[in-house]
Parts: structure tokens; C-alpha cells; sequence
């Protein structure tokens, strides 16, 4: 009783008071998402913009070394992060490969994004056999095993960035499928909607103009959480041998030549590249966890 | 509940904990008794040892392959390490020993009665796990099957199928057509089974009557598991139980080893032999390999390709900084080839060194109209030791005297074959190894360099080498009974062979084999095999 007379003197007549405000549950998710987002940030940011400084910094070829230097370990000679087996600059490898991760990551998710927010639309407004045909296709390949699918397309096709990105989208859209699609099975609902069949708008139109850049903002964050899972399988793929062929550095490329020096002492060829993917991947989860806490507040906000 | 009522307001006491924290340290607490154990356990290898070393006479053997076995016959597939456990339980009329000359082990007596006809005679005591006699019929039955299995890697080392006959129920002739002197040696990879259980294609169980019989076998995961035959005709194995399987991860084999989960680890890469000789409770043996790892050309190229011309392919040959290879990535454990063949084969001759001048392949190059070359090597998932940083290396060297390479690994699983034969896709270059079991010079000889036209119909030619010269040579020093021509035969087609530069470049590895302090008896041949019989544990 106390307590509460005591903190009610900041604001007469209330309880809610500056503090306790800022103890809240809102406050505390509002701040728990702009930490996420700036934690995020400075992980995903960390990686990607010396990514994509790689060609202009001044770096060793990532694909012609010296034998000569061969497993140096970092900080030796001018190698930040060491040498492999083959002497060439590890630091050169991990960002020009994150260069090919990357690039497959974002060209997969843009695509994935597009083929999913497309089909989820047209399931959840159109309903009937649209629907129907969307959703068992979304369950069937739900159902597969996702890597073992992705190898199996892999070994028919080919390596090659395209085969590689169109694989990991293909195997992606479902998720912004699924979203975009109870999304819009709640747009077609509302007065806006009618008011626009009223007027004799195209069913087309009012979906390409009117619903989906209403709920583009949370399909987004979808596609966006996407990036590292895409990230990872291209890393999984490179791993297996399935990946972008030799010569050319990628991250799993790069862990898969590493593992079997491990054992004999070389752990920079594992763990620098391991520790790069780590840190793309929370960096892009806790920037997107944090921007779709923000999307669904400013929603219900709204 | 830790709330007071005012009036009509609520207000919540700063120092009581609330649900959110309760469970949250519940969490932690519960996420700390589970995975710390957990995290502990994955720490790394705790030094005990799970496998069964067994209180029996000689105890119980782990051996854990490089590569699945696959199956216990040798009819398509007979890489080095697995000659060790396919012959334990299957025998051959002869076997190679240490020395690789020809023993006797099935065959009582193996005679040249004439150049062109050998008698064998089989030993009296001989018989199966299950103590029915080994039959003329079953070596017959089993002859025939290697010939008739499609693409059969150990028929084809034989210049031709000798033809049996049957003389009494012990002993029976070996005819061929032309001579063929090696043909005891050659016989050491046909292993005997009883002709009922006999196919013509890889066995994946059945009896044999080697020393040890097979308990449990699954293909697919390649876990075997072989125990001692009681009833072996011969001297009785020290081992009651042999387990294989196989373990790809090199890293996962050695830690198996150190942590003494496997007691035997082969064809291990030379860091980790430099790693492994540091423990002290493993042994590393090392001896010069049969075994020639070569960059191969194809020889099926159209006339008007550059790597029809020798030029071209000895200018090649002088791009490749070998030593720097073999210091950098093979840790000095494997040798330079001097010629064709590996010089531990018996009729070796050394025809010359690979010389690294890039100098003078940058001058061939541009001599053949052979500048701005593209070519595409191909090899198959760990065909040898650190294969994909050795050819991103050649790479590397090729592109300094101005040739691209592309590089295709091949994943394992069969298609390589395909491959080799054309027929999955077009290729410059091989990195192939080349095993060798009879320790003669002329089997790999004749297995790579006799191809004929008629062969190459069926694209069962090495690669697409047919030299009717080198062929001719080959045939006459096959069938040359006098060892003194027959050598100097051999020595002009390793020359001329030599002089086609078939291959961009080759080496010869060690076999390097790590093994537990505790496995006493082991002997490794330098044709990569070792006689399981004679091997015994002792202790822990």
C-alpha cells in the first residue's frame, strides 16, 4: 500500500507511472525488438559489408595461393585469418565465398519470395480449386525431405548458381506461401475489398493493388527470415560437394576442406568460416524477429 | 499470490519474483542439467575404449575402411584395403607375399607344362567353413564368373581367359591361346567359392574357405562382422572376431582410433599420420605402395584436339611443380613416378622424370598452336589423399602457363565409370589411381596400355590408349617365357610408352596404415593388404 501510494505522487490520480511503464509488458517487447534488430544488425553487418567490400579491399586472390605458404595459422605474415592447405588467404576465401553465399542467398529468397507471396495470394482470395491446388502443393513438398531434395536436383542438373538458387527458392516457397495466403484469406474480408468489388474492379487487380501491399510488410519479414536458411543450405550443399565447383571459395566449401586438418591442429579452417555462417545467420534471425515484432505491433497498433 | 489490493488498484511487489523469472530460471536450471552432461560428453574422446577387445585367445579386431566395402568379392571392386578382408574369408589358387612373388595357398602345385598350358593341382586338405571340399568345378565355376561379370576390373588384367579342363578331381589344365607367364600371379585375385553359390557378380554373403567366416554382414553401412572359421584347413586365426565398417571422415576414423574405438585405420592422409605418430599408444607403419596415381589423359580425344599431340601433352607434363606439390600437400610420403609403372613392381623400368619447367610447357604450347587451352579434369570423391587440393594446386599451375582447368568431382556411388567410358559426359584429364595386386610390372601393363581397336569398340580400352606398337610388345613379352627377353621387351614398351606421355603427371603413395599398440602380428605388404590370420590384441 505503501509502495503505491508512494509511486502515484509522479502522476496524481494513477498508478502508471513513468516506471512502471518502462517495466511493462509492451515497453519491454518493444525494447527487446530494438535490441534484436540493432544486436541483429551489427552480427548480419559485420559479415556482409566486408562481403561486399571483398572486390575493392585490398585481398589476396581467394583462388591461386603460394604452396609455399600452406597452413599458416591466423596473424601470421599478413594472413588475418591464416592460410589453407593450398596457401591461399583465408580471410580472401571466407569473403569472396561469402560473395557467392550471399548472392545465391538473396537471388533464392527474391525468387522464393515472389513465387510464394504470388501463390498465397491467389490460394487465399480465389479460394475453390486455386486453393486447393496451392495448398496440397505446399503440403507435398512440405513433406520431402528438403536437403535430400535439393541433392537429388543438384546431382541431375548440375552445380551452378542458377541450378542452386532456383533449387533452395523452389524448396523455400511454401513458408511466404503459407503466410501470404492466411493474410490474404483475412484481407478478402474486409470493407475495402468490398468497396472495391462494388466498383468493379478486376479480382487481379484488387489483389495486385489493393491486398497485397497491405500485407506486404509481414510477408516480407517472412521472406527476409528466409535469407539465412538459404544461407545455410547453399553452406550445406557446398559442404556435401554439391555446391559451386572448385575453384571457387564457398563457406561449406571452405569447412568441408578444413574438417580433415582439424584433427591434425588447423582449426582456423573450420571454425573461422563456422563462425562466420554463425554469425550471418543470427544476425539476420534477431534483425528479422525483431522487424516482425515491430511489423505485428505497428499492426495491431493500427 | 504476491499482490496487495489498494482500494480498487492492484500494485505488484518489487522484490517478490515473478512467474516470468521463476520459469525462466527453471529453464536455465533445466537447460544446464541437460546439457551440461551433454556438452561434457561431446567434449571429445574420453580414451576409453568401446570396442570388444575380448579376454578369448587374440580377442577381437575394429577396422574401420576409408570406403564401404561394399561387398566380400572382388569381382568389380578391389581397391587396396579391402583385399585384406576379402581374403580372409575367400582364397585364391596362389597369393602374392611379402616379397610380391607368387605363392601357393589353394593349389598344391601351379606348373607351366608347356608355354601355353599350366597345370594346377589342388591341395588335399582343403575345404570350406562348413568342411565341404573346394572342387575342381568350383574354381572352374568361378574362372568363368570374373569373365562374365560386366566391366570385371580383375578380368581385365588377364590378356585372355584361359581355358579349363578338367585332367582328375584334384588337378586340371589352364590353356591359353599365346603364352601368358603371369598367369600365377594373375590367378591370386580369382577367389574360390563353392560353384552352387557362385554368380556372376559381386557375392554379398556366402562361404569361402578363408580363416575367418562371415557372422553378420550389412552392405548398405558397410558394418561386417567375421569370426573365426574353427574349422580352417590351415593354421587357426589368432582373432575370435573381426569387426569392419567404414568411415568416411578421415577425422572420425582417426579420432575412433585414438580414442581406441577402432584398433586399425588405413590409407590415412599424411597430416594425419604426422598427427597420429605423436600418440603414443599408435603405431604408424609405413611402406612404398603398389598403388600409381596418375593424371591421365583421354585418349579418346578427335584427331584435331590438342591433346592428340604428344607435344601438347609432354608441355603440360612441364607445368606441374611436383615437389612443391608433394612437399606442400602429400608431406613427402608419396614418390615422383620414374616411368609407367611404380618402380616397387617387379619389371619396372625407369623411363625418365617428370621435369617442372613452365618455362619450356609456355614454349611447347605456343610451338603447337596449343595457347588459351581449356580443359576439364575429372575425379571421383576421395579417389586419393587430399585428390581436391591437389588439383585446385595443378590448376593454380596450369593457369600460370596460360591453361584453364575445370574442375568436376565426381560424387562416389558408381558413376565415375560412366565416365571413364565416355558415356556420362566429355573430359580431358583423369585423376585416377591405379591399384596393383600381383606386384608384376606387366599387369598394369597390359590392363592400361594393351588396348586394341577391337577393345575399343566396347570402350573397354584404358581411356582410349590403343598404340598397336605398344600392344604388339606387349602381347610378345606376355607370352615370352625367357625371362631375359621377356624384360627387355617390357623395358621398349615402358619406353615407347613413356615417349606417348599418357599422363600429365604420377606418383606412387606410401601405404600408410596407424594401427593400436595393442594389435601385435600385423605385416603390411606394400600391395596395401595385410594377412588378418596372422594378427592378435593383446591388453587394452
Amino acid at each position: 500500500m505503501t509502495t503505491a501510494t508512494a509511486q502515484s505522487t509522479d502522476i496524481p490520480g494513477t498508478v502508471v507511472t513513468p516506471a512502471r511503464l518502462r517495466r511493462s509488458a509492451a515497453a519491454r517487447r518493444h525494447r527487446y525488438s530494438r535490441i534484436k534488430m540493432w544486436l541483429g544488425a551489427v552480427c548480419a553487418g559485420v559479415v556482409i559489408i566486408p562481403v561486399l567490400l571483398a572486390q575493392v579491399l585490398p585481398l589476396q586472390d581467394p583462388v591461386n595461393g603460394s604452396l609455399a605458404q600452406a597452413l599458416l595459422p591466423p596473424m601470421t605474415d599478413g594472413h588475418l585469418f591464416g592460410t589453407d592447405a593450398n596457401g591461399r588467404d583465408l580471410l580472401s576465401r571466407v569473403l569472396h565465398g561469402g560473395q557467392t553465399s550471399l548472392l545465391i542467398g538473396c537471388l533464392a529468397v527474391l525468387v522464393s519470395g515472389a513465387i510464394g507471396i504470388v501463390a498465397g495470394s491467389l490460394a487465399g482470395y480465389y479460394g475453390g480449386w486455386i486453393d486447393t491446388v496451392v495448398s496440397r502443393l505446399l503440403e507435398a513438398q512440405m513433406s520431402l525431405p528438403l536437403l535430400l531434395m535439393l541433392l537429388l536436383v543438384v546431382a541431375l542438373f548440375g552445380p551452378s548458381i542458377l541450378v542452386i538458387t532456383l533449387v533452395i527458392a523452389i524448396a523455400q516457397w511454401p513458408e511466404p506461401a503459407r503466410i501470404t495466403r492466411s493474410l490474404v484469406l483475412v484481407e478478402r474480408e474486409k470493407p475495402y475489398v468490398a468497396a472495391a468489388r462494388v466498383l468493379g474492379l478486376h479480382r487481379l487487380t484488387i489483389i495486385g493493388r489493393l491486398i497485397i501491399p497491405n500485407i506486404l510488410q509481414q510477408a516480407l519479414v517472412v521472406v527476409f527470415l528466409l535469407l539465412a536458411q538459404a544461407v545455410l543450405l547453399e553452406s550445406a550443399l557446398s559442404f556435401l560437394g554439391a555446391g559451386v565447383q572448385r575453384p571457387y571459395p564457398t563457406w561449406g566449401g571452405i569447412i568441408s576442406d578444413g574438417r580433415q586438418l582439424f584433427i591434425t591442429g588447423q582449426w582456423w579452417l573450420v571454425t573461422i568460416p563456422g563462425l562466420v555462417i554463425a554469425l550471418l545467420v543470427i544476425g539476420v534471425n534477431l534483425f528479422g524477429d525483431g522487424l516482425r515484432d515491430r511489423v505485428r505491433r505497428t499492426k495491431a497498433a493500427s | 499470490m504476491a499482490h496487495e489490493v489498494s482500494g480498487d488498484r492492484t500494485s505488484v511487489r518489487a522484490a517478490t519474483p515473478s512467474r516470468r523469472t521463476i520459469l525462466q530460471l527453471a529453464g536455465f536450471l533445466g537447460a544446464g542439467a541437460f546439457g551440461g552432461p551433454l556438452l561434457s560428453a561431446c567434449a571429445g574422446p574420453t580414451g576409453q575404449s568401446s570396442a570388444v577387445t575380448g579376454g578369448g585367445e587374440g580377442g577381437s579386431l575394429s577396422i574401420v575402411l576409408n570406403r564401404n566395402l561394399v561387398s566380400l568379392d572382388n569381382k568389380l571392386n578391389q581397391y587396396d584395403a579391402a583385399v585384406t578382408v576379402q581374403r580372409a574369408v575367400r582364397e585364391a589358387l596362389t597369393r602374392i607375399g611379402d616379397d610380391l612373388t607368387p605363392q601357393l595357398v589353394l593349389a598344391e602345385s601351379f606348373e607351366a607344362t608347356s608355354p601355353t598350358v599350366w597345370t594346377v593341382k589342388l591341395r588335399n586338405d582343403i575345404h570350406y567353413s562348413d568342411n565341404s571340399k573346394v572342387t575342381v568345378e568350383d574354381v572352374e565355376t568361378a574362372l568363368k564368373y570374373y569373365f562374365q561379370v560386366k566391366a570385371g576390373y580383375v578380368a581385365s588384367q588377364f590378356p585372355e581367359q584361359p581355358a579349363f579342363a578338367k585332367i582328375d578331381d584334384r588337378t586340371f589344365t589352364l590353356t591359353t591361346k599365346k603364352p601368358v607367364v603371369s598367369l600365377m600371379s594373375l590367378m591370386s585375385n580369382i577367389l574360390i567359392t563353392p560353384a552352387k553359390a557362385n554368380k556372376p557378380e559381386e557375392l554379398q554373403g556366402g562361404i569361402g574357405s578363408g580363416p575367418f567366416v562371415i557372422a553378420k554382414s550389412d552392405s548398405g553401412t558397410g558394418s561386417y562382422t567375421l569370426t573365426r572359421n574353427d574349422n580352417y584347413w590351415g593354421e587357426l586365426a589368432h582373432l575370435q572376431q573381426v569387426n569392419v565398417s567404414y568411415q568416411e571422415e578421415e577425422g572420425g576414423r582417426v579420432v575412433a582410433l585414438t580414442s581406441g574405438q577402432a584398433d586399425v585405420i588405413d590409407t590415412i592422409t599424411p597430416e594425419s599420420a604426422a598427427k597420429l605418430k605423436t600418440d603414443p599408444k599408435v603405431d604408424v607403419i609405413e611402406t612404398p605402395g603398389t598403388r600409381l596415381i596418375h593424371l591421365f589423359y583421354n585418349f579418346r580425344e578427335p584427331a584435331g584436339h590438342p591433346l592428340s599431340k604428344v607435344e601438347v601433352r609432354e608441355a603440360l607434363s612441364h607445368a606441374i611443380d611436383h615437389a612443391s606439390l608433394i612437399k606442400a600437400l602429400m608431406n613427402n610420403q608419396v614418390s615422383s613416378a620414374e616411368g609407367v609403372v611404380p618402380k616397387t613392381l617387379s619389371g619396372f623400368y625407369k623411363t625418365g622424370d617428370y621435369v617442372y619447367d613452365p618455362a619450356k610447357a609456355k614454349a611447347m604450347l605456343a610451338a603447337a598452336g596449343a595457347t588459351g587451352l581449356k580443359l576439364r579434369v575429372i575425379w571421383e570423391d576421395a579417389e586419393f589423399s587430399g585428390a581436391s587440393q591437389v588439383l585446385e594446386a595443378v590448376a593454380q599451375m596450369l593457369n600460370a602457363v596460360g591453361v584453364s582447368l575445370e574442375l568436376k568431382m565426381i560424387p562416389k556411388g558408381g558413376e565415375i565409370n560412366a565416365w571413364r567410358r565416355g558415356e556420362s559426359g566429355d573430359w580431358d584429364v583423369l585423376a585416377n589411381g591405379y591399384g596393383n595386386q600381383t606386384g608384376l610390372a606387366i599387369t598394369n601393363l597390359v590392363a592400361q596400355y594393351a588396348g586394341t581397336a577391337e577393345k575399343e569398340k566396347t570402350r573397354d580400352t584404358y581411356h582410349g590408349f590403343v598404340v598397336p606398337q605398344i600392344t604388339d610388345l606387349l602381347d610378345r613379352a606376355s607370352q615370352e617365357v625367357d625371362e631375359a627377353k621377356q624384360t627387355a621387351l617390357l623395358d621398349e614398351a615402358q619406353k615407347l610408352i613413356w615417349a606417348q606421355w599418357p599422363a600429365m603427371w604420377a606418383w606412387t603413395p606410401n601405404n600408410v596404415l596407424a594401427k593400436r599398440k595393442r594389435v601385435r602380428g600385423l605385416r603390411l605388404r606394400p600391395t596395401n593388404a595385410y594377412d588378418l590370420r596372422a594378427i592378435s590384441v593383446v591388453g587394452s
